[in-house]
């Protein structure tokens, strides 16, 4: 192999995450194994959202010396399920460790039938190498849930490998001969034969140097939700290539204040012309929404039938669905936040309460009868707006024990539930 | 195994009927006139789906009950099709006609012709017993084979395990006493009251491949339950005025939660059980009455809510003792709203059509059901009345032109080719205009699903 690739190969590194979790009613800790790349000389290392979040407790990297070093999360995005995690670069001096960083390569001028290599962790298996080639190099894959519960994949696209990609192989490098890193392999299709995905590098790149400097990625929300206007031209008596279909508009949001309507054609974004004709160019045109300033004026020229109109709405700052999470041990309760990203997708009349994640069989909370999925919105006479209201009246109980009337709500339906002792 | 155990049964009995003819067998002879049992078809856009269920003959019209579950909800009295009506030990049918649900019992009510109803005997006619049945008394009934065995009777009969109020009078028999929607009686012949559908029973499956699994055991065929003849006796005549049911008394809160003991005393309810509403309807009597979400029913009319265990059952009597009104009727509340008691009164109304009753129209070149647009799908769909417009897709044909383009039952169709969709004979008119247009290769419509829009194109060739 070429000198690039060997350097690359010292650049590679096995991931081992500690996290907290909060189903089932409790606060538990689990691990994972995962892969990395790192991208400089001051050790910070790229790999994926799923493997190092904000619920990571404790990261260990394993050095292509094999030495185990410990690192923390310097950032985490789950849109695009890329995460940095940095060294301890005092631990590497004090044991006189070395490490080398790898280069990033063009993922634009990649081909389809080019040759490519996986370098990774799969099932644990440290630093292992497969081959395979470029299948598609702009394969659109949006995933509601695939970032641990997370949104991922509506501001980019990816490439396809058939290079074995396998659980552990996450968060580690696509490369080329050179030992380039063009790509953060990421997914795959389980039981499915060589179906990989990788987050191109040209993305990978911009989105860790933004997580470096904020330690997260501010996006711009409208609530349009797009669809691909192919075959569907002649109904909307437009020329081929022209327009972007909206497909729905999330109740409640700036571009439902607006006024967009489902199976409006937005033939113009502040003034530039779109091409939403096929899937693979939803998301850089999401990803150009996104990329705005929050609180950014849009300009849509639309055609709503036989009109033409304009319409203007000023972004929000993106939310995922997932709200925050907690664990309450005395009540055997673990919540998640509502999001006003969940409200919005469940049609909840606001984002107070939080979810009922789960109980544990035998603790208050189970006792009382509240179940997973419940809302709860009230305790005693204190709505729950916010988490740490939640967090305040635990304390109070944790001081002094005394039984809590719980008002949650499941599919709207209002129950009164009684915490006790 | 059942049926093989089943019939060791039978010929004991045919042994012992024979041998001494006891008190009993002349019962059980004389009571089979009023038990039958009842065959026919649901008629959906493409499929027959039979049904067999057993009834109990009503009265000297030939009107008999069957049970609630017999019909699936949302199953429009047009679909139901070719009523059979048999007796014991017979494979002669008799045609009857459909005549509706009764809101209050669920009962369905049918009429069987003429000719056999000479050979029919109500259960009305027989003495009820003059108390409820006590723990351990001994009940008896009849049960049914299949068709393929000539509808033969057999004797069940089971101890009094339980009686509880459901929120009705209700015994649990210690093994199955009868089919379910068939007559029940002590050792005197009196009528003790009419098995309803049987209750599930836990057991855990132990297989080559499953260990411990746990399962629901329901038995179709017989019932331990019997709802007593005093719940049953009043209600017989409760024949639907029409075919729909109607009337039927409309309050309008489709959240009805009970609170347990534990939060009745937190709130200082000294205990009372109570009903939080929610979900309240937009215009509905509830809302023109004044009623909020959070508001906890107390007493109805005065008469405090009853102690009912599992607490749910009181979510079901408040329910059911509104269905006993007519719409019109008035009801006093008495509510604890923050802390403060009140009493408000609400005029019932009528109930908003249902989706048996919902004009709907088969287009079968499109290959799906549109049916019109109800304030129930409001409810389900959490869509403000100022938004309720459009139509409901009811069927699908599966492999047809909108199946193949993804449409699904329950999908809201908002817009046709570009045209939004106000009402249902706009629908009803633009879908017939398409489906007659020969030459047209395709056609687009915009519809939501759980809040999510999407644009189909169906492609009709």
């Amino acid at each position: 192999m070429s000198r690039g690739f060997n350097r690359l190969l010292d650049a590679v590194v096995r991931i081992d995450v500690r996290e907290i979790t909060f189903e089932e009613g409790a606060q538990r800790f689990t691990g994972g194994i995962g892969s990395g790349v790192i991208i400089s000389a001051n050790g910070l290392i790229l790999t994926n959202a799923h493997v190092a979040s904000s619920k990571a407790v404790e990261i260990s990297v394993t050095l292509s010396s094999l030495e185990r070093v410990s690192a923390r999360l310097v950032g985490w995005d789950h849109w695009t399920d890329l995460a940095v995690i940095r060294l301890d670069l005092e631990e590497v001096r004090r044991r006189k460790l070395s490490f080398t960083s790898a280069d990033f390569g063009d993922s634009e001028s990649l081909t389809p039938g080019q040759t490519v290599y996986a370098v990774g962790t799969p099932y644990g298996l440290t630093r292992t190498v497969t081959r395979g080639i470029i299948s598609n190099n702009n394969r659109p894959f949006e995933d509601s849930h695939g970032v641990g519960g997370y949104e991922t994949g509506s501001f980019n696209n990816w490439l396809q490998t058939d290079a074995a990609i396998n659980p552990g192989n996450s968060g580690g490098p696509l490369v080329t001969e050179d030992g380039k890193v063009i790509g953060i392999n990421s997914r795959a299709y389980i039981g499915a034969e060589n179906l990989g995905f990788a987050i191109p590098a040209n993305i990978a790149r911009r989105v860790s140097a933004d997580l470096v400097l904020h330690g997260a990625i501010t996006r711009s929300y409208l609530g349009l939700v797009p669809g691909a206007l192919q075959d569907l031209e002649r109904f909307y008596a437009l020329a081929a290539n022209t327009g972007l279909l909206v497909r729905g508009v999330d109740p409640d949001s700036p571009a439902a204040r607006a006024g967009l309507r489902p199976g409006d054609v937005v033939l113009t974004l502040n003034g530039q012309k779109l091409d939403g004709r096929f899937p693979e160019q939803l998301s850089p045109i999401q990803n150009t929404i996104a990329s705005l300033p929050v609180g950014s004026t849009v300009r849509l020229g639309l055609k709503r039938g036989g009109q033409n109109l304009e319409l203007s709405a000023v972004t929000e700052k993106l939310e995922s669905q997932v709200g925050d999470e907690w664990a309450f041990a005395k009540w055997g309760l673990s919540v998640q936040k509502v999001s006003r990203a969940f409200a919005r997708a469940n049609r909840l009349p606001d984002a107070s309460g939080v979810i009922v994640l789960g109980v544990q069989p035998g603790y208050p909370a189970a006792e009382a009868g509240l179940g997973g999925g419940d809302i709860i919105t009230k305790i005693g006479s204190e709505p729950i707006t916010e988490l740490d209201k939640l967090k305040k009246i635990y304390e109070a109980y944790e001081a002094k024990p005394e039984p809590q009337l719980i008002e949650a709500q499941r599919n709207r339906r209002i129950s009164l539930y009684v915490i006790k002792p | 195994m059942i049926s093989l155990r089943r019939i060791v049964l039978l010929l004991v009995l045919a042994a012992t009927v024979v041998g001494y003819a006891t008190p009993l067998t002349d019962l059980f002879n004389e009571r089979l006139k009023s038990v039958v049992a009842v065959e026919f078809f649901v008629q959906d856009e493409i499929e027959r789906h039979p049904v067999s269920v057993l009834g109990t003959v009503v009265d000297a019209n030939g009107t008999i009950i069957l049970p609630g579950a017999s019909i699936l909800p949302g199953i429009p009295p047009g679909q139901l099709k070719d009523f059979k009506v048999y007796r014991p030990g017979s494979v002669e049918p008799s045609n009857a006609i459909y005549l509706g649900q009764d809101a209050l019992t669920g009962w369905h009510f049918i009429r069987v012709e003429e000719k056999l109803r000479s050979q029919l005997v109500p259960v009305s006619r027989y003495e009820a017993v003059a108390a409820d049945p006590g723990l351990s008394d001994e009940l008896w009934g009849i049960g049914l084979r299949n068709k393929d065995e000539d509808f033969l009777p057999y004797f069940l009969s089971a101890r009094v395990a339980l009686v509880t109020k459901l929120p009705q009078k209700t015994a649990v028999l210690a093994t199955e006493v009868a089919g379910p929607g068939l007559p029940v009686f002590d050792s005197a012949g009196r009528l003790a009251g009419i098995a309803q559908t049987s209750f599930g029973q836990n057991y855990l499956l132990f297989s080559h491949t499953q260990n411990a699994a746990p399962i629901l055991l329901i038995n179709v065929e017989e019932s331990s339950v019997v709802l007593l003849a005093d719940e049953v006796l009043p209600n017989l005549g409760r024949i639907p005025q029409s075919v729909t049911g109607r009337p039927i008394a409309w309050f309008g809160a489709y959240g009805l939660q009970p609170i347990d003991p534990e939060v009745a005393k937190l709130l200082k309810l000294e205990h009372q059980p109570g009903v939080v509403l929610s979900d309240l309807m937009e215009g509905s009597p509830a809302i023109q009455a004044g009623l909020k979400e959070r508001d906890i029913v107390l007493a109805l009319d005065g008469q405090p809510l009853p102690r009912l265990k599992p607490d749910r059952v009181v979510a079901g009597y408040f329910g059911q003792e509104l269905l006993r009104r007519h719409p019109g009727e008035s009801v006093v509340l008495t509510i604890s709203r923050d802390g403060v008691r009140q009493e408000i009164k609400v005029k019932l109304g009528d109930e908003p059509k249902m989706v048996r009753e919902a004009d709907r129209h088969y287009f079968e070149r499109l290959g799906f059901t549109a049916r019109e647009f109800l304030a129930t799908d409001g409810i389900v769909n959490r869509i403000k009345l100022s938004e309720q417009q459009g139509v409901v897709v009811q069927f699908v044909k599966p492999g047809g032109p909108a199946g193949t383009a993804g449409l699904r039952p329950d999908d809201w169709v908002r817009e046709i080719e570009g045209e939004e969709i106000k009402t249902y004979e706009q629908a009803l008119n633009k879908l017939t205009q398409l489906e007659s247009e020969k030459t047209r290769a395709e056609f687009v419509l915009l519809v939501s699903r759980g809040g999510e829009t999407s644009v189909l194109r169906v492609k009709l060739k």
